[in-house]
């Protein structure tokens, strides 16, 4: 019998040495620090600007920054390109691209800032392509919160793994089963099924709370089953037991479905106003290179 | 069923679900991109539209300053398009003046208040006028409100509160170059009492009568501020010695009339009354400023003192060196001098002095056109009388001969003025002692007193003891005026403003501001 080789994937490794948040919150302090060089290097020529020369989006040092700050702009789109064509393996592995993608982006706001010296542009299109910045960084950094964060909420409150795509013939499964059980019940259970448990295994839910942490227990649902079993006989409390677990199966699907959902839904509003900065990008280039 | 939440894949373990062989990209975030890319359309589309058919504002850095507000979106009128904004465009309205300088140039700014050309010279490095004047930057923000970084690219002083060097009346201890005899003190409590004012600074403002925009003060004038008690009636020249061949001396009024010089028109107005004769002697009485009949005397000895002179300085009331700021006057003066003379001549009928006439006029208004020019070069000597030149067939007997004339002429004037070289030395009566910068008292007065800070003069002191002060404290070679530390006291960062146009104008030149002809094709 062969044992399995166990593959490690690279986002995965965790460097024995390191804190337990450092290790969640740093995938590569190798990149963690040419980021944080790149800031000190950013502030202090940009301190050496105002000691020496003129804090302007036209001076030389400010071109300087929104030229540096495109390029990282554009660069960091790569990203995207990259997770389209995992095939081709010469593009180097994607966590590379998704480091970059990460932090050159945030250096690219800090160069954004840098060349409007942190001031608010007074154009509508600088006004628009500043704004917009600020949101694209924001709302990235805003999903690496969420990606550190509920992975983690999901692991340790749901005894349930799923695939976000499947939920819904998942939920159509158990409401099958569901059903299956209820239908060979005594009217007591039929009844309870049909009033308490029917709607929820009817289609996924979206239950906020799941953000706030994942309850241990079915709460008042539970105390529902427990007084009903006392009554039934030994062939319906198996039946209920079954209930039960199908109740509680659904509400970590829902779980899954409401933090999951999330963790694919901030890429709404990150990606479609990243190709609008990018565009209004490249007109406030011509703009520039116009007038 | 029971089972290890932690050691199973839970509720679903059970399902054998197909694994794909390799990444699969998730198609509905093709939905995003399809979703910013129509949004990008639509921005884009916003923003062209805007660029091209109406008037580009979505697309401008920011609202024009009220100075271009007028262009509304018209881009072209600085605009061309892939190039800089060039100085050449900012020309077309502000450089039509057409003079070889130009008053927005560089040139013009190294000629600041001075006439020396060997200032200029050519630096490649010269930033384009909107290197200075930031556009786009709203409609409250004056384009001529300059950043302090554009003058430190030439100008190595930083901070005005650390590196501006002192005021150059204060370093090098220069001179008030009133050239007149003035103790303060004495005049302060003198029109204190006698007009009977309270406060010190009414006094002050007695005589420093501010121009209407608070920037400067009006030339003091003997009229104004001094023939209240000056040369009164009872003033009158000493006996003088008329000239003869015994001796140098003075000409009379009948002698001067019969003479039917340019410029002797005064003689058939004055009162033959103010002269008494006693044997060969003459005295007038009153003198008057500017009093004509000592003046062309005065006029007839240099003359014979220095008589290779070109007769330029005879054209003036006054001689002696001038700041080169003051040049300009010199020719207006001397301009004003030969219309006087012009007006004279009109009445005469003869032919041959209309036509010269005619000539005359005709040069005056050459000259009249070129110091219109702010950079026409000009040449304060030749206005000036030089000991150089004095007649050497004269000996030293009969240069003091002719200097106590001049004494005699000038005695009442020199209570006040300085005479050398048989010339009345000119008063430097503008009061201007900036040379490269503004100073705008309006504003400051409100918060300060005039003394305190032209605090070099105790005019307090005499003032609470009603004694003058000593001359030695209180003449007027004494420059009255601040040190740069008694500014600094309140313009420093976080208090009044220190930035370098507070005090200095990169254009100086004001008085071409008003002249139209630069604003005309």
């Amino acid at each position: 019998m062969k044992t399995a080789v166990q593959k490690t994937a690279i986002y995965q490794k965790k460097r024995p040495g390191a804190s337990r948040w450092a290790n969640k919150w740093i995938q590569s302090p190798q990149w963690f620090l040419g980021f944080g060089i790149a800031v000190a290097v950013c502030l202090v020529v940009f301190v050496l600007n105002v000691v020496f020369g003129r804090v302007h989006p036209g001076s030389t040092w400010g071109l300087g920054y929104g030229i540096a700050a495109a390029v990282l702009f554009v660069g960091v789109f790569f990203y995207g390109v990259k997770r389209r064509t995992m095939k081709v393996r010469a593009l180097g592995r994607a966590w590379y691209y998704l480091q970059f993608h990460v932090y050159g982006g945030t250096l690219f706001l800090l160069l954004m800032l840098m060349h409007v010296g942190f001031q608010v542009p007074h154009g509508v299109l600088t006004w628009w392509l500043w704004a917009l910045s600020l949101w694209v960084v924001g709302s990235g950094l805003f999903g690496i919160v969420l990606q550190k964060w509920i992975p983690t909420l999901l692991a340790g409150g749901v005894r349930t793994e799923v695939n976000y795509d499947r939920i819904p013939e998942l939920v159509a499964d158990l409401q099958k089963r569901g059903d299956a059980v209820a239908e060979s019940a005594d009217f007591a259970v039929q009844d309870f099924y049909r009033k308490q448990i029917a709607p929820a295994l009817a289609a996924p839910q979206f239950r906020p709370i799941y953000f706030l942490g994942i309850p241990s227990g079915m709460g008042g649902k539970a105390k529902l089953f427990a007084s009903l079993r006392e009554m039934q006989p030994a062939e319906e409390r198996i039946k209920l037991d079954e209930l039960e677990e199908l109740y509680a199966a659904k509400m970590d699907i829902d779980a899954h479905f409401t933090l999951q959902r999330a963790l694919r839904g901030w890429l709404y509003l990150h990606v479609p106003v990243s190709v609008i900065a990018l565009a209004l990008l490249g007109f406030h280039i011509f703009a520039v290179l116009y007038y | 069923m029971q089972f290890d939440r932690f050691r199973t894949k839970g509720f679903f373990s059970w399902l054998k679900l197909p694994v794909a062989k390799e990444y699969i990209y998730p198609t509905s975030r093709n939905m995003m991109f399809f979703v910013g890319g129509i949004g990008a359309l639509l921005v884009l589309g916003l923003f062209a539209f805007n660029a091209t058919v109406q008037q580009g504002q979505l697309v401008s850095n920011g609202p024009l300053s009220s100075n271009h507000a007028a262009f509304g979106g018209d881009c072209s009128t600085c605009h061309t398009p892939f190039q800089d904004v060039t100085s050449e465009k900012c020309s077309t309205c502000h450089e039509k003046f057409g003079d070889e300088v130009g008053v927005h140039t560089f040139a013009s700014h190294y000629l600041y208040r001075s006439d020396d050309f060997t200032r200029v010279v050519a630096d490649p490095n010269e930033p384009a006028c909107f290197g200075c004047h930031t556009e786009h930057v709203g409609r409250d923000n004056p384009i001529t409100a300059v950043a302090d970084d554009n003058c430190l690219q030439c100008h190595a002083f930083d901070s005005f509160n650390t590196e501006h060097p002192e005021f150059d009346f204060a370093a090098d201890s220069l001179l008030d170059d009133g050239n007149l005899k003035f103790p303060h003190t004495l005049h302060v409590n003198q029109v204190r009492d006698r007009e009977n004012l309270g406060d010190l600074e009414q006094t002050c403002l007695y005589c420093h009568n501010a121009t209407p925009d608070g920037t400067g003060f009006q030339p003091i004038s003997f009229e104004d501020h001094c023939d209240t008690c000056h040369l009164t009636t009872s003033d009158a020249t000493p006996w003088i010695a008329t000239a003869s061949a015994e001796g140098p001396g003075v000409l009379t009024l009948e002698t001067l009339r019969a003479q039917q010089r340019p410029g002797s028109l005064w003689t058939y107005y004055t009162n033959p009354n103010e002269f008494q004769s006693r044997g060969a002697t003459v005295r007038k009485t009153p003198v008057y400023h500017r009093d004509p009949w000592v003046l062309e005397n005065l006029r007839r000895v240099r003359q014979i003192i220095y008589p290779s002179r070109n007769g330029l300085a005879d054209l003036l009331r006054a001689s002696g060196d001038v700041d080169p700021r003051e040049v300009r006057t010199l020719y207006e003066e001397a301009i004003a001098t030969l219309d006087t003379y012009a007006d004279e001549l009109r009445a005469s009928p003869e032919r041959e002095v209309q036509q010269e006439l005619a000539e005359i006029e005709g040069l005056l208004k050459v000259v009249r056109r070129r110091l219109r020019d702010p950079y026409a070069p000009l040449d304060e000597t030749k206005f000036l009388v030089s000991p150089a030149e004095r007649d050497t067939s004269l000996t030293d007997a009969d240069i003091r001969a002719y200097q106590r004339v001049v004494d005699q002429l000038t005695q009442a004037c020199q209570k006040c003025h300085y005479v050398e070289d048989a010339t009345i030395v000119r008063v430097q009566a503008d009061q201007g002692n900036l040379i490269r910068a503004e100073f705008d008292h309006g504003a400051h007065i409100i918060h300060t007193r005039c003394l305190d800070c032209h605090t070099a003069i105790p005019i307090r002191e005499s003032a609470a003891t009603n004694t003058p002060a000593e001359w030695a404290e209180d003449n007027a070679g004494i420059q009255n005026l601040p040190s740069i530390a008694k500014c600094q006291t309140c313009h420093d960062d976080g208090k009044a403003s220190n930035t370098c146009v507070t005090c200095h104008d990169f254009h100086p030149d004001k008085s071409q501001h008003s002249n139209l002809l630069q604003y005309l094709e």
